[in-house]
């Protein structure tokens, strides 16, 4: 990058613009998300289990924006409250991660020595376990249902996290103003507190955000299975499953459209977290891994 | 995404405008075409079997290709002799059944018919360490004997008028598979029947391949080979016989429908006994009122469910005796719309006045309840939400659920459920165990713990009789005290629909049951399909 | 002297790192597998589902308690849980995986007959997924900030955001249903007497892209990133300044730089593999591993949701313990014991 922005320096601030009209736009979009999904009761309430079999499959219109489906249903409707129960999900089980990983990472990482060897090689071999086999295990031993989904995504998802405040934390401890906080008489407590979590809590937000997206691939994978929510309930991996069987009768907007809700949502809140990263570790400048 | 989205809207302008699909249909192998009478078919079904053992459930209504039974059935589904040289006789008191076995009759292994086989298949089902379900449906059997290598004698603990109806159980050899774990063995797998076809390959997941039984006491098959491919997902299946690899398969309603408009295709839509219908518990407090029940049936709009749920391809159902049976009563069909004004009127009537918020209410207590559905079963998923929103047009607030068998079982006492059964048989297959009160709170026989003593007594009398016509005055009755008290609420009867190679000949469609898969579909009688 | 046997020392003491490593990577392998199948089986043993009433199926309907009661008894469901848990174990040191409730046959069998497509779909999508991620990430860090680099890294963004199931819906509709190109699904024509390996390639070909193509992004990304940076490594600008045309700067330098730590990274995304590949079988009707599972999760067949997720275990372990050996051999500077 170094050598291309020496070699072409007119191209700098062409190439920062659309980056930041990016974070803009993927601003916007969870903006708009989010206060949609949480007013959508309010402003356009849902009878999960009305249907209309004298209009289905109607093709998108100003009167459907996303068509009706098998059942006479507004798709653009379902697709709402579908990405309200996918948020809903994906952040109560992406906290419950966190919670989990932050737990494990924070004694490795501050205990260190044998205890954080130990939990470290059975977070690398835990890690080793395919994430959906274990996932679909688990929700089909507890039943399919709400409880089991978040419990499901929480309980394959907390590795990365505990990695993450593992090595933030061992990596504060070799830093001066945490010795010198020690030196100076500081309790373990006092440090952990005032010295230590004011910087590990915006990776750990950042983990948890960073989350919010495979919590939703994963419920949509549970529930397009048929592992997930009970398929009359409205959501993108139920309307996604229902969907396909109208792709044969030409009724393409029904799958079309929840897919496109998870893309374009999962990919603001990504992009937003990538910004985030670089605001908060300007030396990496990650480049957006998911 | 954003690239995807005309891509996808291109596919359906070109698939709608070419006729659904066709073009699919270029990429379709062309098979090969073998000399005349030595002829391949192949069909594609989503009902794979576990086990092919009829000992272990299946085929047990015949017609399982690989098997016979004492009895097999014709295409008006009338008892014809299978393995016994003409129908068993019954004795006087209807509890001695005695079959004389057809001569000459081998296994595909080579080894002969005798009646050891035949008692030590009907002795297998009744052991009580064989898990085989099938063992509650012979109750009846007292003992299975050999008194000589042709004669097989059935003592009955009582006498049961359809007990011919159970014959059709394929035979197995007892050789192959006395003192075997019957549960595990490898016969299940590789199976040795009588029947018209012997087993070449079973791929679980993908085919069964048959290949005719030269010796075939019934006449060796027309074809030679008769291939069934597993395909699980509906789309698939569809997409496959549009590229011309199967030359029948069943379909969903709406995906057979597509193929309609093209010459070189034939839709059959089959007439079932297969009905769904919404079970309701007396163990509920608002649906132990009749009058709530009445309204109920009253209210659905089983024209509408036929037309926007299953195509078309139904008929409505208002009992649990199909309308293609000779015992069916014809004075029991209502209207197949919805009637609005009156279950109104009747929940006027009885006491149920509407509250602010629709819903209707009786001494404080709101017309609500739960209505159960197996959350994996789309049809009946969207049965229930058309019940749902047709109950909410006359104030009753149904409560859909998706849930899992053992989720919904131990709540059947008190919550409607989303049933579906059916045999087009004999009306006490089914009907016997599910509205009978010895059966009340019995796991899925009675669930609803439904009592009534006309009822009891007309199930009782159509299984006691041997006379066919107080038989059909019994389930007359039964019938219309059903459909006064509306334990259930019936809703349609399927039609199964298959989609053809115009060029298959031979097919004879008979009225089918809930369970069809590889016995009993359309290709019962494949032995003597040909092309044109 | 000392010359000559200095390397065989260390070649030796290679070796016994890696019997370390792999001494020590059993030490914490064994304990949290032999944990997970206690996991497992006190949540399977907690769950609420009746084997017997899965095992009769649509039967149920028309069976009787006792009938039902029976079946349980036979298969010993009624004893103490600790007495089945050491039993389960047992047969599964002996090699018996139990017998599956959902398919009804033994489970060793379900795995044998579908194991090896799952392994042929990962293992040719893995083939396909390193080929193109090494040659696009290396082409795209070569220009950084070009017009291909930011074009591959926006879909790269896009595609990951993609469900893998939505891909392949698409991918079916578009190529199957309306081009017509592939087919929808299974693996060999059904009048197909045999497995003849140009029918199965050719059923292959749209599961292998879909599933390649959703796990891409990550190993293209990571590509790219190692590239670029190894391309401003001092070894490589050293050849770069010494004239060396672009090409052998670029494959020969800086990607054979970046190819090592990619090795292991091969390994973490298994797991990820494995997932996308049960997706992918069940939309396009494979019959692999991950379409049976599903049936079996969906019937509540313990014995083999639990053998199918134990093996998928193993075999990820193993081969993980193998790209970090390879990792070791490929390059001395890594401490294997460390």
């Amino acid at each position: 990058m170094a050598d291309l922005a020496a070699r072409r320096p007119l191209l700098r601030p062409l190439r920062l613009r659309p980056r930041r009209a990016g974070a803009v736009t993927a601003g916007l979009v969870l903006v708009v998300a989010v206060a949609g999904t949480l007013l959508a009761p309010i402003l356009w309430p849902l009878d999960q289990s009305a249907v209309a079999l004298d209009q289905t499959r109607l093709a998108p219109s100003w009167g459907h924006l996303g068509g009706t489906d098998d059942l006479g249903r507004d798709v653009a409707h379902r697709a709402v409250y579908g990405l309200r129960v996918s948020l809903l999900v994906g952040a109560v089980a992406a906290l419950v991660a966190t919670v989990i990983g932050g737990l494990i990472g924070g004694i490795a990482g501050t205990l260190g020595g044998r205890v954080d060897r130990v939990l470290m090689r059975i977070v690398d071999t835990i890690a080793a376990l395919p994430h959906l086999l274990l996932g679909i295990f688990i929700v089909a031993m507890l039943r399919p249902s709400l409880g089991a989904v978040i419990a499901s995504v929480g309980l394959t998802h907390w590795l990365s996290t505990a990695r993450i405040v593992r090595s933030e934390l061992l990596s504060l401890r070799t830093r001066t103003f945490v010795d010198a906080a020690i030196s100076g008489g500081a309790g373990r407590r006092r440090v952990l507190v005032r010295h230590l979590l004011p910087h590990v809590l915006p990776r750990l937000a950042l983990a948890t955000t960073l989350m919010i997206p495979h919590a939703v691939w994963h419920e949509t994978a549970l529930s397009f299975l048929g592992l997930g929510l009970p398929p009359h309930l409205a959501s993108l991996g139920n309307m996604i499953s229902d969907g396909e069987g109208s792709l044969l009768t030409g009724a393409w907007w029904a799958s079309l459209v929840p897919g496109a809700v998870i893309v374009v949502v999962t990919l603001a809140i990504a992009v937003l977290a990538a910004r985030w990263r670089d605001r908060l570790d300007p030396r990496v400048r990650a480049e957006l891994h998911l | 995404m954003i690239r995807s989205r005309p891509t996808l809207r291109r596919l359906v302008v070109t698939t709608t405008a070419t006729g659904l699909l066709a073009l699919a249909g270029c990429s379709a192998p062309t098979v090969p075409e073998e000399p005349a009478g030595r002829r391949t078919f192949v069909v594609a079904t989503a009902g794979e079997s576990d086990t092919l053992n009829p000992v272990l459930n299946y085929g047990v209504d015949g017609a399982s290709l690989i098997f016979d039974g004492l009895v097999a059935r014709d295409a008006g589904n009338r008892l014809v002799p299978g393995l016994a040289a003409e129908l068993p006789t019954v004795s006087a008191d209807g509890r001695t059944v005695t079959a004389t076995l057809r001569d000459g009759v081998l296994f595909h292994d080579g080894g002969a018919l005798t009646a050891t086989d035949v008692a030590f298949t009907y002795q297998a089902v009744l052991d009580p360490k064989v898990d085989s379900t099938l063992r509650s449906d012979l109750d009846m059997v007292e003992s299975v004997t050999a008194p000589d290598p042709a004669t097989v004698v059935f003592r009955l603990r009582y006498p049961y008028a359809p007990f011919l109806q159970r014959l059709t159980l394929g035979v197995v050899p007892a050789k192959l598979l006395d003192g075997q774990d019957i549960n595990k063995a490898e016969f299940n797998r590789k199976p040795i029947g009588t029947g018209p076809y012997r087993v070449e390959s079973w791929t679980p997941g993908d085919r069964l391949v048959l290949t005719a039984n030269e010796r075939y006491f019934g006449g060796r098959p027309a074809n030679d080979r008769v291939v069934v491919a597993f395909v699980e997902d509906d789309n698939v299946r569809a997409q496959r016989m549009r590229a011309g690899e199967f030359d029948a398969a069943e379909l969903p309603p709406k995906l057979a429908t597509g193929f309609a408009p093209d010459d070189t295709y034939r839709v059959e839509q089959v007439a079932t006994a297969d009905y769904r219908g919404v079970m309701l518990p007396m163990g509920n407090p608002v649906l132990a009122d009749v009058a709530i029940r009445r309204a109920l049936n009253l209210a659905v709009d089983r024209a509408a469910m036929v037309a926007g749920i299953l195509g078309g391809t139904g008929d409505p159902a208002f009992g649990p005796v199909p309308p293609t049976s000779e015992f069916a009563e014809p004075s029991i069909v209502g209207k197949p719309t919805a009637d609005v004004t009156a279950a109104a009127a009747l929940l006027d009537a009885a006491g149920w006045t509407p509250g602010p918020d629709g819903v209707r209410a009786k001494n404080g207590r709101p017309a609500r309840f739960t209505l159960m559905y197996p959350a994996s079963d789309t049809l009946r998923k969207d049965l229930a939400l058309a019940v749902t929103a047709d109950a909410k047009k006359v104030g009753i607030e149904v409560k859909p659920e998706g849930l899992t068998w053992d989720a919904i079982d131990p709540r059947m006492k008190s919550d409607a459920l989303l049933m579906g059964y059916g045999t087009p048989y004999d009306p006490d297959f089914v009907s016997y165990k599910l509205f009978h009160s010895r059966f009340a709170g019995q796991g899925y026989f009675n669930p609803g713990s439904y009592r009534s003593q006309v009822v009891d007594q007309a199930l009782q009398a159509g299984r006691d009789q041997a006379d066919p016509a107080r038989r059909k005055a019994a389930y007359a009755t039964f019938q219309k005290q059903l459909a006064a008290d509306v334990p259930w609420l019936f809703l349609t009867y399927l039609r199964h629909s298959y989609v053809l190679k115009s060029s298959v000949q031979g097919v004879s469609p008979r009225v089918e049951a809930h369970e069809h898969g590889v016995a009993n579909s359309l290709w019962w009688n494949i032995d003597t399909w040909t092309r044109s | 002297m000392t010359t000559r046997t200095a390397p065989a020392r260390r070649r030796t003491g290679r070796l016994a790192g890696a019997a370390a490593v792999v001494r020590r990577r059993l030490l914490v392998a064994v304990p949290v597998l032999v944990a997970t199948s206690v996991g497992m089986f006190a949540l399977g043993a907690a769950s609420p589902v009746d084997p017997a009433k899965q095992y009769a199926g649509a039967a149920a309907f028309t069976t009787s308690e006792e009938n039902l009661a029976q079946i349980r008894a036979n298969w010993g469901v009624d004893d103490p849980l600790p007495v089945q848990y050491l039993r389960w174990v047992g047969n599964l040191l002996r090699g018996d995986l139990g017998w599956s409730t959902s398919r009804h046959e033994p489970v060793t069998s379900v795995l044998a007959a579908r194991a090896g497509w799952t392994l042929l779909l990962i293992g040719v999508t893995l083939a396909v997924v390193l080929l193109a991620s090494l040659l696009l990430g290396a082409l795209a860090a070569y220009r950084r900030g070009g017009l291909f680099d930011r074009a591959l890294r926006a879909a790269a963004y896009a595609v990951e955001s993609m469900p893998v199931f939505w891909i392949g819906l698409a991918a079916i509709a578009v190529f199957a249903l309306a081009l017509g190109w592939f087919p929808a699904g299974g693996l060999t024509d059904v009048t197909a007497t045999g497995t003849s390996w140009p029918d199965v390639a050719h059923h292959l070909i749209l599961p292998v892209a879909v599933l390649a193509v959703s796990q891409a992004p990550w190993f293209l990304l990571f590509v790219r990133d190692a590239v670029a940076e190894s391309l401003r490594d001092d070894h490589v600008l050293a050849a770069r300044a010494r004239g060396l045309p672009g090409r052998t700067v670029l494959f020969g330098h800086a990607l054979r730089t970046a190819l090592l730590p990619f090795l292991t990274l091969v390994g973490t995304h298994l797991p990820e593999l494995v997932g996308g590949a049960v997706l992918v079988e069940t939309v396009f009707s494979l019959p692999g591993l991950g379409a049976v599972t599903v049936e079996a999760a969906l019937g509540s067949d313990f014995p083999l949701l639990a053998a199918i997720t134990l093996v998928t275990t193993a075999v990820v372990l193993a081969a993980n313990l193998a790209a970090d050996l390879a990792y070791a051999a490929a390059d001395p500077r890594v401490r294997l014991d460390g």
